[in-house]
């Protein structure tokens, strides 16, 4: 076997492009795992923030305000997402999956009723992100071509997760966001409200949700096509729960699903099945939720030992 | 104050439905469609011909079938997101059982059929059950995934181990024996005699959760995992077994697409039917008589959609749409009336404030 068709360059840099949708998603994610909600509805939240960026980019020109029309459908779901698990209470497993199949289906329609084409959206005049290189970055071997190249929003997911971290562990509206979760009641007793705290989990997730949906379509290819997110989403749901909701974990977990799809597609040019490697990010999901579960159990096991 | 509740839940159901279509006609008016046409179009299209009342029947049946299945886990306790990957499996087993056991007479041929599918199926939905009662694992991530997995590893083995030297077909597994298609009970529709198979399980699905022990201890171990342990009821047993049954009815909607319509395992063996019969499981809050009855308004939606794209040109992912639209307003059903009750009571209680300010 070629080894070198298979670990080079070419895989890190897959690596990183199928990693940023999850990585941003998951840093939405992880918000609302603080307060308490296990968002399953991301998948629906990235599908129409891609949606709408292509909207947005093919009739404004802009690929600046394909990205705030991204966000800003992000943060209507995220309330309205809000609304319903926060202030009606509903059962958030039943309102992500009614998310997921309704953003589908509304993203769809739309396709069918604007563009009038089935399957798939693309169009010369979709302003794709636009990609960030340095000449001096160049000549280094391996970091060069690495760092080099990628879309705007691959250096801000990186970016965000400095950021998010700052902001769970390092200010008090992330203190509040984790109080709400934890001690809903002793932050009422603080005189805050933890809905509003959820609210905001709620609307922040939507926002990163809808960025991440944004980099898949205006990223490396520039076109909609249906159920792109391709349960993306949960992965990244998988990632967070993997990454114990701390940014920079996450940011790893999604990384390494990144590595394990790379690999996948990697595989591919030493003759091993296209349609056999497509399910290798699945399954490596789920052994690495396995592999989590086995290392908490033998904690607990030896912390009760300890006692 | 049990029939209250039903009343309300009645209510709110009506409710809840007639605001969705109203919300779907919005849609097709601001969509530039006539509203009545659109659905004059869809009923006429799911009842109007025997051909159209066949297909809903059909669609029913397999609504009903996932739907039950998705109540069966659910109650226990566990979300079974899978059933679309055990679909697939149940389909692709049979298909291979059945093309290798061409020959046979039909009556050892069909049954040994029905258990490869319902085998694969209830395998499959074992690995997340094991993981979700053992190890805690969320098993709606982990079917969620699996769904995937399988979907591609059918997709493969159509394409590559198990594909047909048929010529002619693009991707697909060896066609079964002919004499085990399902007979079809109306020409020209998706109605087969699978029909018949579909109401004995749902009949059997109805009956054990609602009528004997092991529904209820099943319930119990749904609603309190602890409670029923403590009861003695082995929860971790039940909660296992009824993922099984579930992935074992999904197996079998899978068999029942190849023995009745394709008659070999094709790529596109299942369009999400499990997703739609999860809806209806969820909308009816996994009661399985309210499964059955609904699953044929889902039916007639489902069928009429797609006489409603090709005779008025609206698309019919509009019915998803106005589908997944009643599920919001159930699922918030009683946040919203909690909500009204209170507005109510601020509003009462202002205008007696106000009342009393004036009466001094």
């Amino acid at each position: 076997m070629n080894w070198e068709s298979i670990f080079n360059v070419g895989l890190l840099q897959n690596t990183l492009r199928t990693a940023t949708p999850v990585i941003l998603a998951g840093l939405g994610c992880l918000m609302t795992e603080h307060v308490g909600i296990m968002n399953i509805g991301i998948d629906g939240m990235m599908i129409v923030g891609a949606f709408v960026a292509v909207l947005a980019s093919y009739f404004l020109g802009s690929w600046l305000l394909a990205l705030v029309f991204a966000l800003l459908s992000g943060v209507l779901l995220g309330l309205f997402y809000g609304l319903f698990v926060v202030k009606f209470k509903s059962d958030e497993f039943i309102i992500g999956v009614a998310l997921n199949i309704f953003a589908g289906a509304l993203t769809v329609f739309l396709l069918r009723t604007i563009f009038n084409v089935k399957g798939a959206f693309s169009d010369p005049a979709i302003v794709p992100l636009p990609k960030l290189s340095a000449d001096w970055l160049e000549s280094i071997p391996l970091i060069g071509p690495l760092l080099n190249n990628n879309t705007l929003l691959v250096y801000v997911s990186w970016v965000m997760v400095l950021v998010c971290w700052l902001f769970i562990y390092r200010t008090p509206a992330g203190f509040w966001l984790r109080a709400a979760g934890e001690h809903p009641q002793s932050l009422r007793a603080a005189g805050k409200s933890p809905e509003k705290m959820k609210y905001l989990a709620s609307v922040l997730c939507g926002a990163f949700s809808a960025l991440a949906g944004a980099h898949l379509s205006l990223g490396y290819l520039t076109m909609f096509s249906e159920n792109m997110s391709n349960s993306k989403g949960y992965v990244a749901v998988a990632c967070v729960i993997f990454g114990r909701a701390n940014p920079p974990l996450v940011f790893l977990a999604a990384l390494l699903f990144g590595f394990i799809d790379a690999l996948g597609t990697r595989l591919q040019s030493v003759g091993v099945d296209p349609t056999l490697t497509k399910i290798f990010p699945y399954v490596g999901t789920v052994l690495m939720m396995v592999l989590l579960a086995i290392r908490e159990r033998a904690k607990k096991k030896a912390a009760q030992a300890a006692k | 104050m049990k029939s209250k509740a039903k009343v309300q839940y009645l209510v709110s159901l009506a409710v809840s439905v007639l605001l969705a279509l109203v919300l779907g006609g919005v849609i097709m008016a601001l969509t530039g469609h006539d509203p009545l046409e659109g659905y004059s179009a869809l009923i006429t299209g799911a009842l109007g011909t025997k051909r159209g009342l066949g297909n809903t029947l059909a669609k029913t049946a397999t609504l009903c079938l996932t739907g039950l299945a998705t109540a069966v886990a659910a109650k226990a306790g566990i979300f079974n997101v899978g059933g679309e990957g055990q679909l697939y499996l149940g389909a692709i087993a049979s298909a291979y059982v059945g093309a290798k056991l061409a020959g046979l007479s039909p009556w050892i041929g069909i049954p040994l059929c029905l258990l490869a599918a319902m085998a694969a199926g209830g395998v499959y939905a074992v690995v997340p059950a094991i993981l979700k009662v053992k190890l805690k694992v969320s098993e709606v991530i982990t079917t969620i995934m699996l769904n995937s997995a399988a979907i591609y590893f059918c997709s493969y083995l159509a394409n590559g181990p198990l594909k047909t030297a048929e010529k002619g077909v693009s991707a697909g597994t060896d066609a079964i024996d002919k004499s085990f298609m399902f007979s079809k009970l109306i020409k020209m529709s998706s109605l087969t005699e699978s029909i018949f198979i579909a109401a004995f399980i749902a009949l059997f699905v109805w009956y054990l959760m609602s009528r004997t022990t092991i529904g209820y201890e099943m319930q119990l171990t749904g609603q309190n995992s602890r409670f029923a342990r403590y009861s003695g009821i082995k929860s971790d047993k039940l909660a296992i077994g009824s993922m099984v049954l579930s992935g074992a009815i999904c197996g079998l909607v899978g068999m029942f697409e190849v023995f009745g319509q394709h008659g070999r395992f094709i790529e596109s063996v299942s369009k999400d039917f499990y997703f739609d019969g999860m809806l209806v499981a969820m909308i009816m809050h996994y009661k399985p008589f309210g499964i059955i009855l609904m699953s044929f308004f889902f039916g007639i939606l489902q069928i009429g959609s797609t006489a409603m794209e090709s005779r008025v040109g609206i698309s019919s992912e509009l019915i998803l749409i106005v589908q997944s639209i009643i599920i919001f307003f159930m699922a918030a059903e009683e946040g919203i009336l909690a909500s009204i009750q209170a507005q109510k009571i601020k509003r009462n209680s202002a205008a007696r404030i106000a009342k009393e300010a004036t009466e001094k």
